[in-house]
């Protein structure tokens, strides 16, 4: 038995790239719709607020958790294209094996964190309401404000694109990189307000970064589907995309 | 074929940690029965006022040597440079959850080394810090079942006349994180086969981790001869 | 591959540049510039909504600090210009003079928004002291974090200006580009921060 895409030299890749994107989109459905903390609850709130927020976000919360600290582990699958990607570039490994390492660390105050925090705070609904409040605080703050991993993996990023002369990527995607960084620097401030557009659920510091970010996700997992439509498994510059491009990848017909 | 010097090193410290961990395992008070989430924040308080040397010593041990698996890890991922894959995409997602694997073990011994260091604070407190630790550890299986399925999928993808593990470690590695995602679930169960002390949550997921190693380190041993030997051939 | 000899050619690249530099700076000046007209609609929004308190803590901004600031990066941006120009007329030695000018005169924005950061907090205006200086340290901290970044910009474009395989006058334009957003970002935080009253 054999798995799917039999013929397609390039299927590695195409099965990182449709887990990836199930995954953004699993990501994205049980953070916003199915446990409700994005838009993140309001950092405002009394203990007896948080203790309301937990109960009513009950089955939600640790049914949307549960699915992640299930699946999660399907992140590495886009840290492993970028990865790929940057080894296809003329710079030199450091960088491919910099962003694989600080990426890989991500997924820690990327969703483990917030699960955990979540989940302890909806398992015991009598639990002390300040003791619920810091549960809560550290789900959001761990989730929001660690900024470093995603600030110093996208300079990464965008330095190896810059310097790229394979065009594995466009330059401005490269750009894109730094305003992805940028938003890191900006979501700082949500560890000194709980009130405001500094907030972790404030205009700037959520709704504005969130849409930056939405955007840039989007995007490169749009750019990595061209590079792998690209790629033809050599060294030096990434041919052209070819024409008949839009053709779904196993009838891609590969040069001779 | 690349250098393969120090493997064998490497590949030897398994036994060794493998004690470690079964003795960590042993001397925590609070696995062998495991603790029930359903107990109160006083018992749970008492627990740790009991038991404080226990916690204490097993869990500094654990926090020593949970990242010991990482070497053996980049073992098989060193093996799987000779499958047939034309990327490196699948070490590369190996790599991915090898780094993040370990923190969660780390994490939930941080937090029993927390609600053991202060036995008389309120019981609330080390309640949370107990819960906290206990989620961890049972619910943080993504980058377990995330290195089965990619070690399953390397495996399926290694289509050649002698593939350097055989198809059926691809189905026990399936079978295993399969065994492991139940426990994600414990959250939603104070009592029962899903709780943190469960059956499915408990038992099933640490034997099934325990499993994973031993019968990996018989493939991988396989896997390293045939390596020295290949090595050997062409020296 | 006969589907890629049968295509139909594409259009020859025109001579002439339709912008200066690469054009993916200009994509990043485009989304800077976006995201910072929302965090200028966001401020402006806020202001009109506590107009009067606003205003008091306006009156403790020193307008001549702000405007020397300003005219050291407008100075900053005509230099890079020449630096530009000179460039193009291969005249690189000038041009790397120039390159220093504008660092120079950045060093100086940054000396006067030091000074008046520093000033503000001795007043007892800090980030979290009032709405209006939230907006006032955040604008001009990112806007900093922008300017250190242009230090960056520089540094490549003396790079490629002393090196005499590397000139690439593409590159050079594209980090005069982005030195001119930083400035133009100030002109509109300044017009905002300082003036709008």
């Amino acid at each position: 038995m054999s798995l799917p895409l039999r013929d397609d030299p390039k299927r590695e890749l195409w099965y990182a790239w449709y887990a990836a994107v199930f995954f953004y989109t699993l990501y994205s459905v049980i953070f916003f719709l199915v446990t409700h903390v994005q838009p993140p609850g309001q950092p405002w709130y009394t203990p007896t607020q948080v203790t309301h927020w937990f109960a009513h976000y009950h089955n939600g919360l640790l049914i949307g958790f549960a699915l992640i600290f299930a699946l999660g582990g399907l992140s590495a699958t886009s840290i492993a294209l970028i990865t790929y990607s940057i080894r296809r570039m003329s710079v030199s490994r450091a960088f491919a094996y910099s962003y694989l390492i600080l990426y890989a660390v991500s997924a820690v105050p990327g969703f483990l964190f917030i699960c955990v925090a979540m989940t302890a705070g909806t398992f015991r609904p009598d639990r002390d309401p300040q003791l619920q409040q810091w549960l809560y605080d550290f789900g959001f703050l761990s989730f929001s404000g660690t900024m470093g991993v995603f600030l110093i993996g996208s300079l990464i990023w965008m330095t190896a694109i810059l310097l790229d002369k394979n065009r594995v990527f466009p330059k401005w995607f490269g750009y894109l990189n730094l305003c992805n960084a940028l938003t890191e620097v900006v979501v700082a401030p949500s560890w000194i307000f709980y009130r405001g557009v500094f907030a972790w659920n404030g205009l700037i510091a959520w709704w504005i970064d969130v849409f930056v970010f939405g955007i840039y996700t989007g995007v490169f997992l749009m750019l990595l589907r061209n590079m792998i439509l690209r790629e033809d498994f050599g060294s030096g510059p990434l041919p052209e995309l070819p024409l008949l491009a839009r053709q779904a990848p196993a009838t891609l017909e590969l040069a001779s | 074929m690349g250098r393969i010097s120090g493997e064998r090193i490497i590949f030897w410290t398994l036994p060794a940690v493998a004690i470690i961990w079964i003795l960590a395992f042993c001397l925590f008070p609070g696995f062998l029965p495991p603790m029930s989430p359903t107990s109160s924040a006083g018992d749970v308080a008492r627990f740790y006022q009991e038991h404080t040397a226990r916690v204490r010593y097993s869990m500094i041990v654990l926090n020593w040597f949970c990242v010991a698996l990482i070497p053996i890890l980049m073992l098989i991922v060193e093996r799987m440079r000779r499958m047939a894959h034309r990327t490196p995409i699948m070490r590369y997602c190996m790599i991915g959850v090898a780094g993040a694997a370990p923190i969660v073990f780390l994490t939930s011994s941080v937090f029993w080394l927390l609600a053991a260091f202060r036995p008389d604070r309120a019981p609330d407190l080390t309640q949370m810090y107990n819960d906290l630790a206990w989620i961890t550890f049972t619910c943080g299986v993504p980058f377990l079942v995330g290195q089965c399925v990619f070690l399953a999928i390397s495996i399926g993808l290694d289509e050649q006349p002698q593939p350097v593990f055989p198809r059926w470690v691809a189905s026990f590695n399936i079978v295993i994180a399969l065994a492991l995602i139940p426990a994600a679930f414990a959250g939603l169960a104070h009592t029962g086969a899903l709780a943190w002390n469960g059956f499915l949550s408990f038992w099933v997921k640490n034997v099934a981790i325990a499993l994973w190693i031993i019968v990996m380190s018989v493939v991988l041993a396989k896997a390293l001869q045939r390596d020295v030997a290949v090595a050997g051939a062409a020296a | 591959m006969t589907t890629i000899e049968t295509a139909p050619p594409t259009p020859p690249v025109t001579e002439t540049k339709r912008v200066p530099g690469q054009p993916d700076m200009w994509v990043f000046v485009i989304f800077e510039s976006l995201i910072f007209t929302a965090y200028f609609a966001v401020y402006l929004y806020y202001r009109a909504r506590h107009e009067a308190a606003f205003l008091a803590a306006q009156s403790h901004l020193e307008l001549w600090l702000g405007v020397l600031a300003t005219i050291a990066l407008l100075t900053s941006s005509w230099s890079i210009a020449r630096c530009v120009q000179t460039a193009r007329a291969g005249r690189y030695k000038t041009a790397v003079r120039d390159a220093y000018l504008t660092a120079g005169f950045g060093v100086v924005f940054m000396g006067l928004k030091i000074a008046d950061w520093v000033h503000q907090i001795h007043l007892g205006n800090t980030f979290t002291s009032s709405q209006f200086f939230q907006y006032y340290f955040f604008l001009t901290a990112i806007h900093f974090v922008h300017l250190l970044i242009g230090f960056v910009v520089l540094g490549v474009l003396l790079y490629q200006l002393s090196g005499a395989e590397r000139r690439s006058q593409e590159i050079v334009e594209t980090c005069a580009t982005y030195w001119h957003t930083v400035d133009f970002l100030w002109v509109l935080i300044f017009a905002l921060l300082y003036v709008v009253r």
